[in-house]
């Protein structure tokens, strides 16, 4: 059982020469940190790195498949770069994009004699047709036949979009299945069956993709073909490519073959298996002479005139471009433009009455319909533009052609869009007349403008033509725009355009336009405001100067259009993020940017309800932390506390927001003079008082009030300190042991810690409250709330608060104390020293060593003797410090203390080590007394 | 105990000129040693006829067919009787390939190569190994094909034509009630025509007052087969091409181009027997099936 001791504070000389007690360490916090690391090379290093990090970077899912595609296409075979363009890489972005974007929910139709299931198409029925001198007789025998033969062909119906893809997938490994077991003719059939389904345009708007997905097939038959030819010829020499095959080390048997192959190609019937077999197999003509190719491709150029389907024929065109390109690279440009050229002479058969018919059935639009041909011009012009000749001359010239065609819609977007922007700016005037002579029966418009739009915003400071005349002529076409939609759409890009070429009058001037133009148009905005937004993102990122937005007259009604509350919240914080992302100076002073921005938050607030998600919350919040943080009135601070005063009740929802605000607050009463007047830093301290009670989380109340009373008290508002810590020791019970951060339970007591010390620091400051009938009233009361807790007593958090307090009362004894606000009357003036005042102290002391000295036995009670041998060192060092050694029992107290350590654990420790050589180091007598007790102590046991 | 007998020619595409030899190797393959009477090699090369059944009856087409005209015929010994040793053995060989000397009237010499319908003519090397009388011969046999040395090219003899209603001379289906307005023009480069290269020409839509299905270029062969009772002269297809699928474009050419097949054609013969000659049809086929042709003899050529 301990021995009652009676502490005895030692009181402190005048504190003239500084001289901290101290003891040497090693190592501290603050000590740089050397990390001594042997270089060898740098690219070693991030080999390391990238090896080490591999297994993080996991590809997202979607990602992959991406990635996969790309690998597949990149085969040796293609890789041989090519100087300037890269046809392989952009033909896999646009296969990428083709397969995304044209999609259909229709049913879709397969006919094919090597899929399991679907009912059977007689074969013959439709070649009997064509031969038309077979007499009865023989056509019934051949039906006949038709029934018994394996091969006949079956047609499933009804198939959806993946299904298709299956099947499609499934021919493919079929031919690979086939090709392996030496049936080479079946792989054949398979692909001639495969480039058949191209024929059909039933299901019009899937056959972008369709096609995409048919010739990747047929490319794996080419490749096919290929491998084996080259096997024939060089065997296994992976070196050996399209591109360095020299026909003259072609073995005979190998060119025997290849012939054969092209003699089976040539013989195919109908016209579009036989075109695509032949593409497919374009690149073996290597092995018979390399001088075929471009006659090969030439022919196969005007061969495509026979396909009457205007769809039909421009994907064949690109097959054709895209093999040329493979085969030829730099050399296929002139294949691309003669096709170009053809399909230009073919350009009326798009808008036949037969194929209107056709769409309208399968009840799309026209500009839906037009819209299958763009990939297919696209990718057409793109070669076209590689080739040597002058690209503004080809515009200039395909511009002409536009003027005197008939239907140019198509074609003009896909110009405006394939061409580079230099060369489409020079142009644009002549470009906008045309749409604007065509205005009232163009199809794709909206495609044209959107793209010219986009080339003039690339342009920096682009004054060669007369931006405002640009725009005038834009507004007097879009504004006569039926689809609002489109209208959107179109405005998006000239609104960038209008931003940074145009002043901000004009820039109002159209978005009045516009806000007219959505009330004409008699729908509710609502409808469009996914497009209102794109409208409003890229006009707030692209506007040079954002406040200069929120100063225009028609910009808050524009965003105000919307009604549905989502959507004016989508609208909001959209605004809001790239306001704050591109707004560059710390602080928003105009009073209209304020107001606007204060009204799109309060918006934001509202939407926040019971039912919204926290991540959702916390955007918002954090948004609006920005705003407030960010508005100043500069020396108005009455105004700034009036502002901060709006705010806490426009946003009493977000706790996070009242968090910024208590800090906002409390910054601006420590900016404020005392000269200026009292009742501000007063007012400052009420609100915080105020405010800090309606947050949720304990903790954070907590230390809003540590710093509320702090603030209080730098401001000599003593009266406000007292009420905020008061408030604190109240909470101190309330504060759980473990709180919820972002999904994760965490311990609370290293912040807890943290504060209390903190807390403990601040009261050193604080004079008493001389009114009440206690001596050091806030001290007490938390000492009293420490004992009311029932704290485990081996809880370190526990003991070292002790300590602190311990720490904390030995200084309060002291007649001048450490550290003084100088405005604040600390209670070393306010006592002087009173003997009650410190006999009340070194009654808490007595009491506090007490209870350590419980602890310590409840330590070794639990067996956590390193928590013990510590708390006997800390307590130890604090004997000898803060106690008075002279007193006898404070003497045996510290060494009881040193005993118990060394009890404990050998006094090889640091801290005992460090302390010993201190106390060795000190020459006051009672240092050399209690060594000398200390070493006989040890002697004894 | 399995012996095999193989031919293995030197050249991989097996065709050969008149004049020229062919090589190669006769292989056995055997997992023991063989006993033999003598290994022999024949050359032969012939015409086979058929009567149609549509120009002579039925019976007669097949008690009077024709009996082959032999072409060629050699024979040599690879190997006296003997014993060949287990394992693989090639016993190379060359003969020369070169029309019979003594020529009997109606001889028409060394032909190319060509599979018909009523006419064949095919070359065989045919290779049998004697055994003990107990064991059948061993053969193997091994096509090979003839082709002419190649001439220097005639002159290209193009052909227009018109196709409209006016020059139609409408089958013998009857009358139409109403032929569609049409106009097209075709052409071909030339009638005689080179076998190594394709055919080519084009073919103009320029006016057509209903919609096209398809056109096709179709070529035919006319074989005609005579002998004392008489002759058959039949024209069947070889192959039928498409150039123009869908309703094609007006007054666009469309290149007509067709490769012709190997074996299935064969320089245009005419001999005492028989005669093989070529005729190319351009269809044009309507939406309601309707078919337009113009038929364009040709003449085949081994040129270059």
């Amino acid at each position: 059982m301990p021995v009652y001791y009676d502490w005895t504070s030692a009181k402190k000389g005048s504190r003239s020469k500084h001289v901290s007690p101290s003891f040497e360490v090693s190592s501290y916090p603050l000590k740089p940190t050397v990390i001594s690391r042997k270089e060898q090379s740098t690219t070693s290093i991030i080999d390391h790195i990238n090896k080490w990090s591999s297994g993080f970077e996991e590809v997202d899912p979607l990602l992959r498949f991406e990635q996969m595609t790309l690998e597949e296409d990149l085969n040796p075979l293609e890789t041989e770069t090519t100087e300037g363009v890269n046809y392989s890489k952009a033909w896999v972005t646009r296969r990428a994009s083709i397969l995304n974007k044209y999609t259909t929910g229709e049913k879709l139709t397969i006919v094919s004699s090597y899929l399991p299931g679907g009912e059977k198409v007689s074969t013959f029925s439709a070649l009997i047709r064509q031969v038309s001198n077979l007499n009865e007789k023989v056509k019934h025998r051949l039906e006949q036949l038709d029934d018994f033969d394996e091969s006949s062909v079956r047609k499933t119906m009804g198939l959806s979009q993946q299904e298709f893809v299956t099947k499609i997938n499934m021919l493919n490994d079929e031919i690979k299945k086939a090709w392996e077991t030496e049936q080479r003719v079946k792989a054949f059939k398979i692909g001639i069956q495969c480039s058949k389904l191209l024929s059909d345009i039933s299901v019009m708007q899937f056959y972008p993709s369709k096609f995409i997905l048919i010739t990747d097939t047929l490319d794996t038959f080419g490749n096919l073909v290929f491998n084996r030819l080259k096997d024939k010829s060089f065997g296994n020499n992976t070196l050996v490519n399209v591109h360095n095959i020299d026909p003259r080390t072609v073995p005979e048997s190998a060119k025997e073959t290849c012939q054969n192959w092209m003699y089976k190609m040539a013989s195919i019937r109908e016209l579009l298996p036989r075109l695509y077999m032949e593409m497919a197999l374009l690149k073996c003509y290597v092995f018979i002479s390399k001088d075929e190719i471009k006659p090969a491709i030439a022919r196969l150029t005007t061969m495509i005139r026979g396909i009457g389907n205007p769809l039909v024929a421009a994907y064949l065109r690109v097959y054709l471009c895209h093999n040329a390109s493979k085969l030829l690279s730099k050399g296929s440009e002139e294949y691309f433009y003669s096709n170009l050229t053809e399909s230009l002479e073919e350009y009326q058969q798009i808008f036949l009455p037969a194929m209107k018919k056709k769409y309208e059935s399968q009840l799309l639009t026209q500009d839906k319909y037009l819209n299958l041909y763009v990939p297919a011009l696209d990718w057409l012009l793109f070669g076209a533009l590689n080739s040597n000749k002058c690209k503004s001359d080809l515009l200039d010239e395909y511009l002409q052609r536009c003027e005197h065609i008939e239907n140019s819609e198509l074609f003009l977007s896909c110009l405006v869009s394939a061409f580079d922007s230099p060369t489409v700016i020079k142009r644009a005037p002549k470009i906008l007349e045309m749409v604007q002579s065509n205005a009232d029966k163009m199809v794709l418009m909206n495609e044209v403008l959107t793209s010219l739009g986009e080339h003039l915003c690339k342009t920096e400071n682009y004054r060669q033509v007369a931006s405002e005349s640009l725009i005038q002529t834009w507004w007097k076409i879009a504004s006569g725009m039926k689809s609002t939609n489109h209208f959107l759409q179109v405005l998006e890009s000239w609104l960038q355009f209008a931003c940074t070429n145009l002043s901000t009058q004009h820039v109002n001037v159209i978005l009045r336009g516009t806000i007219r133009y959505m009330v004409k148009c008699g729908k509710p905005a609502d409808e469009f405001s996914g497009n209102f937004q794109f409208v409003v993102k890229r006009m707030l990122k692209s506007i040079p100067d954002v406040e200069e937005l929120f100063l225009m007259d028609a910009f808050m009604p524009l965003l105000e259009l919307v009604q549905t509350s989502s959507a004016r919240t989508m609208m909001a914080k959209t605004v809001l993020s790239i306001f704050f992302t591109r707004y560059n100076s710390v602080h928003i002073e105009d009073h209209i940017v304020i107001s606007s921005l204060m009204r799109l938050c309060t918006i934001l607030h509202d939407s926040i309800n019971a039912v919204t998600v926290e991540d959702e919350s916390k955007i918002c919040g954090e948004l609006i932390n920005k705003f407030i943080q960010a508005v100043t009135y500069q020396d108005n601070l009455e105004r700034q506390l009036n502002f901060y005063v709006e705010c806490r009740s426009s946003f009493i929802k977000l706790d996070t927001v009242l968090i910024t605000l208590v800090h906002a607050v409390n910054g601006l009463s420590a900016r404020a003079s005392p000269a200026r007047g009292k009742w501000l830093q007063r007012a400052c301290a009420a609100y915080c008082f105020v405010t800090v009670p309606s947050l949720h989380c304990t903790l954070t109340k907590t230390q809003l009030y540590l710093l509320s009373g702090q603030v209080a008290l730098l401001n000599n508002c003593i009266g406000q300190a007292e009420a905020n810590f008061k408030a604190l020791i109240g909470l101190i019970p309330d504060i759980p042991d473990y709180i919820l951060e972002d999904g994760q339970k965490k311990p609370t007591h290293v912040k807890v810690g943290g504060i209390l010390s903190d807390f403990l620091s601040t009261l050193l400051l604080l004079p008493d409250n001389v009114d009440s009938n206690c001596k050091a009233y806030i001290l007490s009361g938390f000492i009293k709330t420490m004992e009311r807790i029932h704290w485990k007593k081996t809880e370190p958090l526990y003991y070292s608060t002790l300590l602190r307090t311990l720490d904390l009362l030995c200084e309060m004894t002291q007649e001048h104390y450490a550290h003084q606000i100088e405005s604040v009357l600390s209670n070393d003036k306010l006592y002087g020293g009173d003997s009650e005042f410190i006999d009340v102290l070194e009654k808490y002391n007595t009491n506090i060593c007490q209870e350590l000295l419980v602890v310590l036995k409840a330590l070794g009670d639990n067996k956590e003797t390193k928590k013990q041998y510590n708390l006997a060192l800390e307590l130890f060092w604090r004997v000898v410090r803060r106690g008075d050694l002279q007193q006898r029992p404070m003497m045996s107290l510290a060494a009881n203390l040193w005993m118990l350590a060394q009890k404990v654990q050998d006094s090889n420790n640091k801290l005992a080590k460090a302390i010993l050589s201190a106390l060795q180091a000190d020459n006051s007598s009672q240092s050399r007394q209690l060594l000398q007790k200390l070493e006989e102590g040890v002697k004894n046991t | 105990m399995s012996t095999n007998l193989n031919i293995i020619l030197k050249r991989a595409s097996k065709v050969y000129h008149e004049g020229e030899t062919i090589a190669g190797v006769a292989v056995v393959e055997s997992s023991s040693d063989v006993r033999h009477e003598g290994l022999s090699l024949v050359m032969e090369g012939c015409v086979n006829l058929q009567l149609s059944t549509k120009n002579v009856g039925i019976f007669e087409a097949f008690s009077n067919s024709i009996k082959p005209i032999n072409l060629i015929n050699t024979c040599i010994e690879l190997a006296p009787p003997g014993k060949i040793p287990v394992g693989v053995t090639e016993i190379p060989f060359e003969m020369p390939l070169r029309a019979r000397q003594a020529v009997s009237p109606g001889y028409p010499g060394l032909l190319e190569t060509y599979h018909g319908v009523f006419v064949n003519i095919m070359y065989t090397l045919k290779c049998s190994m004697k055994r003990s009388f107990l064991n059948k011969p061993l053969n193997a046999s091994c096509q090979f094909f003839v082709q002419y040395k190649q001439q220097e090219p005639a002159p290209a003899k193009p052909v227009r034509c018109e196709i409209n209603p006016a020059t139609i001379r409408a089958a013998a289906a009857g009358p139409r009630a109403a032929m569609p307005h049409f106009q097209i023009y075709a052409e071909i480069d030339s009638t005689v025509c080179a076998l190594d290269k394709p055919l080519t020409g084009k073919i103009r839509v320029d006016e057509c007052s209903v919609a096209i299905r398809s056109i096709e270029l179709q070529l035919v062969r006319v074989e005609t087969c005579g002998c004392a009772e008489g002759y058959s002269k039949d024209a069947t297809e070889i192959q039928n091409i498409q150039v123009g699928e869908g309703d094609v474009r007006r007054g666009r050419d469309l290149p007509l181009y067709m490769v012709l097949p190997r074996l299935f054609t064969c320089p245009t013969t005419t001999t005492v027997n028989f005669k093989i000659e070529f005729e190319l049809n351009i269809a044009v086929i309507f939406e309601d099936d309707y078919l337009v042709t113009e038929n364009f003899p040709i003449l085949l050529l081994r040129s270059r």
